[in-house]
């Protein structure tokens, strides 16, 4: 009895050996010819004509091109279109290059342009991009290489309504899945789309390829930002941007297989009153909260430089930017100064009867009390409230909070002024005037903006946009975020966007051996 | 046996019943919107209205309600608003990995409990317990999301044993498997210490010992068995915070299962979703519980199920 039970536990012991030796085998391959990208949430739609959310339209624009897209340098240039016209303010004429191909071998034509933008507008779409195309009366093919595009108005930034991708004429619409995407014209085609999971691009064979370029990209999706940082130490993921925290950068920087790349940025990060509050409606108090924030310190040590301080919504390498309009720099002395004035004097411990509720998510915590101790400095006290995104989302939708910060991403054209201080745009007609702010004045200015065409005209009415807003400060400009990529020393070529477009992952080549992908 | 089988499963239909209608009060009494979640905050007014209307969710909340538990008494959990897709089909992908995950979790606790709680309760005071229960103690301590990156930095990085993340084979399920099941390891630890040392001081011990059998054999024969009652009672109680727990371990190793759906699902307010998975987790651990029961009758006789 007593030697059975032996021989059992040795069986059992050497049973767990084998299945221990099983388990402990190396994994670090990574399959030839593919990068695997890190991203920190599954794209929403794999269909272009619905996806709004950044993470799609990082994945979008490798696969489906476009009439026009932003370069590099912020600029619209040709994509699918050779030639662009406008020879009135509300036509554009945009002449295709020929044979260009979808995935499926199906030359793409001017009927397919028709047919995306068609199916967008249709009443049913339900496309969440039909209202950013309220100003487009009509699109119309009159031969198979000829697009025009028809505004309501005399309408400036109609160039970014054709960004929109290009899908197959006839594609229906993704009413019961998302799982299967319209092929594109783009230089990958869609593999796989699990979603929460991964997202696999191939190349497309219609596409021209430079010699040596990654074959498949993987788009996996990490929530958590340590196992990202780890992935890529580790050498599984080739390049992660945006999603790293900036507290593990010089932890990254130690590994000599990995390059960190800190690009200027267009991405804009806000600290935004609510005007319905009559405390916040007194300039005085907005300019002593913008004067009380030391900007400068928070991007030098909290974000370690992967940000710019900002001085307004249009960063300097915009066509559009003026440098004359006011900045607020850290003068606490300036901001108690302007309280004093506003009617809230310190009491013996220095605090004022100015109490106000900061909304925030989990991921905004550490930020907000960094603001929290630099306004108790003059004075202000701040309850940080921190929510859950979905709640937070909502209450800032709604126009329920205080104080908050967010950030508008890839800032391109300057009509983004429209969009987030014309009064029309606030609840619950809009929704992103979130604070409520009403100035006649910017109205007038931002709608004068959009209808004139002349870049000329058009930049002066912009430079006296950036300057009231400084001078009103409807937001306290905090900074624009740097594009911040860290890659393996593996890919060669990839060159980040401001706007954080991943489009450059096009060109990029493997260098490791057995991962290059013949010239094509 | 039987007629008490039937009664337990009959008590599912008002824990479900109960459990639907909580959910279903909670996710729609918080502040968020899925139809916004879903077409973004640029989207046009009337596009809004037509989605909420197409998904149903322009109609008196009490309609909703009546709809989503006729669907329930009919096995249809409806459809996901995120995914465009049957819930049910979604639970049954996700759920596997989840339940593998739980299980791997229970093993990796029970195959690291057994053998320090019995070092501990068979030599009280000795070096060897206060070295098991210096590991229960930190065990319980360590949150999961620290432990599991240092397991990753340790395993995965240094000693190149195990994949970083994802599901695969058996190598992809240790690290997850170890990082779920330790804190569970060190509370089935201490309770077993604590068993075996309360059935050393009993009668039958004494007597086993008197026949001449050495104290761990008798330990081992008679006492055991007795201590493992209470050590079941504790697992059937914490295997459903294991189903659960999963759900942090699921997002730091970015497993597939059922608890990252869910947290996904929380985020894009998608109502039906959260319900099924609420639903699933909630059965699960009654299911659980009920097989605890009987587990509880096979390992001690004087138990039984009526």
């Amino acid at each position: 009895m007593k030697r059975g039970r032996v021989r059992t536990g040795a069986i059992a012991i050497a049973l767990c050996a084998i299945v221990a030796s099983a388990c402990a085998r190396p994994v670090r391959e990574r399959a030839p010819g593919t990068i695997q990208v890190d991203i920190e949430s599954s794209p929403t739609s794999t269909d272009p004509r619905f996806a709004t959310d950044a993470i799609s339209s990082r994945v979008n624009e490798l696969v489906f091109d476009s009439l026009v897209k932003v370069s590099r340098d912020g600029e619209f240039a040709g994509d699918l279109a050779e030639r662009i016209e406008r020879p009135d303010p509300t036509t554009i004429i945009f002449h295709l290059k020929h044979g260009v191909r979808f995935g499926d071998g199906r030359e793409l034509t001017a009927r397919d342009v028709k047919f995306t933008y068609d199916s967008i507008l249709a009443p049913g779409s339900m496309s969440a991009k039909r209202a950013g195309m309220i100003e487009l009366a009509s699109v119309t093919a009159p031969d198979d290489y000829t697009v025009t595009m028809t505004t309501r108005h005399p309408y400036a930034p109609a160039l970014e309504i054709a960004m929109q991708g290009i899908v197959p004429a006839g594609t229906p619409l993704p009413a019961r899945s998302t799982a299967s995407a319209p092929p594109g014209s783009g230089p990958f085609a869609m593999l796989s789309y699990r979603r929460d999971e991964s997202v696999t691009l191939v190349r497309n064979p219609h596409h021209a390829a430079p010699p040596g370029a990654a074959r498949e990209i993987l788009f996996k999706v990490v929530p958590d930002p340590t196992v990202r940082a780890l992935e890529l130490a580790e050498g599984i993921c080739g390049l992660s941007e945006n999603n790293i925290e900036a507290a593990v950068l010089p932890w990254l920087a130690d590994h000599k297989a990995l390059e960190i790349s800190n690009t200027p940025g267009t991405t804009y990060k806000y600290l935004a009153f609510n005007f319905r509050d009559p405390r916040l409606r007194d300039l005085r108090v907005r300019r002593a909260i913008a004067y009380s924030i030391d900007r400068a310190a928070i991007v030098n040590s909290m974000l370690r430089g992967t940000a710019r301080v900002a001085t307004g919504m249009l960063a300097p390498e915009s066509w559009a930017y003026d440098g004359n309009a006011v900045s607020y720099g850290y003068d606490p002395a300036a901001a108690r100064r302007l309280l004093d004035e506003a009617g809230y004097r310190a009491d013996a411990g220095g605090m004022r009867n100015l109490r106000f509720e900061y909304k925030t998510t989990p991921e905004g915590a550490r930020l907000a009390e960094v603001f929290q101790a630099m306004l108790k400095r003059v004075g202000i006290t701040l309850d940080v409230r921190t929510l859950e995104w979905a709640t937070y989302y909502g209450d800032i939708q709604r126009g329920n909070f205080q104080l908050t910060s967010l950030q508008w991403v890839g800032i391109e054209d300057p009509n983004y002024y429209y969009m987030v201080f014309d009064s029309a745009m606030a609840p619950p007609h809009g929704s992103t005037n979130r604070g409520y702010y009403s100035n006649t004045e910017m109205d007038a200015l931002v709608e004068a903006g959009q209808r004139t065409i002349d870049p000329a005209a058009r930049k002066e009415i912009y430079a006296r946009v950036q300057q009231l807003a400084a001078d009103d400060l409807p937001y306290v400009s905090l900074w624009w975020v740097n594009t911040v990529a860290v890659l393996n020393r593996d890919l060669g070529g990839f060159d980040p966007y401001p706007n954080g477009s991943l489009r450059s992952l096009a060109q990029v080549t493997l260098v490791t051996p057995g991962g290059a992908e013949p010239a094509q | 046996m039987i007629r008490y089988l039937i009664r337990r499963m009959l008590a599912l239909i008002p824990v479900a019943l109960g459990v639907a209608t909580l959910t279903f009060a909670l996710i729609h009494l918080v502040p968020g919107d899925p139809v916004v979640a879903m077409l973004g905050d640029t989207a046009a007014p009337a596009d809004l209205a037509g989605m909420r209307h197409q998904l149903g969710l322009d109609r008196p909340l009490a309609v909703q309600y009546a709809t989503f538990i006729a669907g329930l008494a009919h096995g249809d959990l409806g459809e996901s608003i995120s995914y465009r897709q049957p819930v049910a089909r979604l639970i049954a992908e996700r759920f596997p990995a989840t339940l593998e995950l739980a299980g791997a979790g229970l093993l990796v606790a029970v195959l690291i409990a057994f053998p320090l709680g019995f070092i501990a309760g068979a030599n009280p005071g000795s070096a060897g317990d206060v070295g098991a229960m210096g590991f229960a103690i930190l065990g319980i301590s360590v949150p999961h999301i620290y432990l599991g990156p240092l397991l990753m930095i340790l395993f995965s990085l240094d000693l190149r044993w195990f994949p970083l993340t994802g599901r695969g084979g058996l190598a992809h399920l240790v690290l997850p498997a170890v990082t779920l099941g330790t804190a569970l390891a060190a509370i089935i630890a201490r309770m077993l210490r604590q068993s075996l040392i309360a059935v050393r001081a009993s009668d039958y011990m004494r007597t086993a010992l008197s026949k001449g059998l050495s104290p761990t054999a008798a330990l081992l024969r008679h006492g055991l068995r007795n201590a493992l009652t209470s050590v079941v009672t504790l697992l059937g109680l914490q295997l459903g915070g294991l189903l659960t727990g999963a759900l942090i371990v699921e997002m730091i190793f970015s497993w597939p299962g059922l608890g990252r759906m869910l947290i996904a699902a929380i985020s894009a307010r998608d109502y039906p979703l959260v319900e099924g998975c609420v639903l699933t987790f909630a059965l699960s651990y009654v299911v659980v519980n009920m097989t605890t029961d009987f587990v509880y009758a096979m390992v001690d006789p004087r138990v039984s199920l009526k």
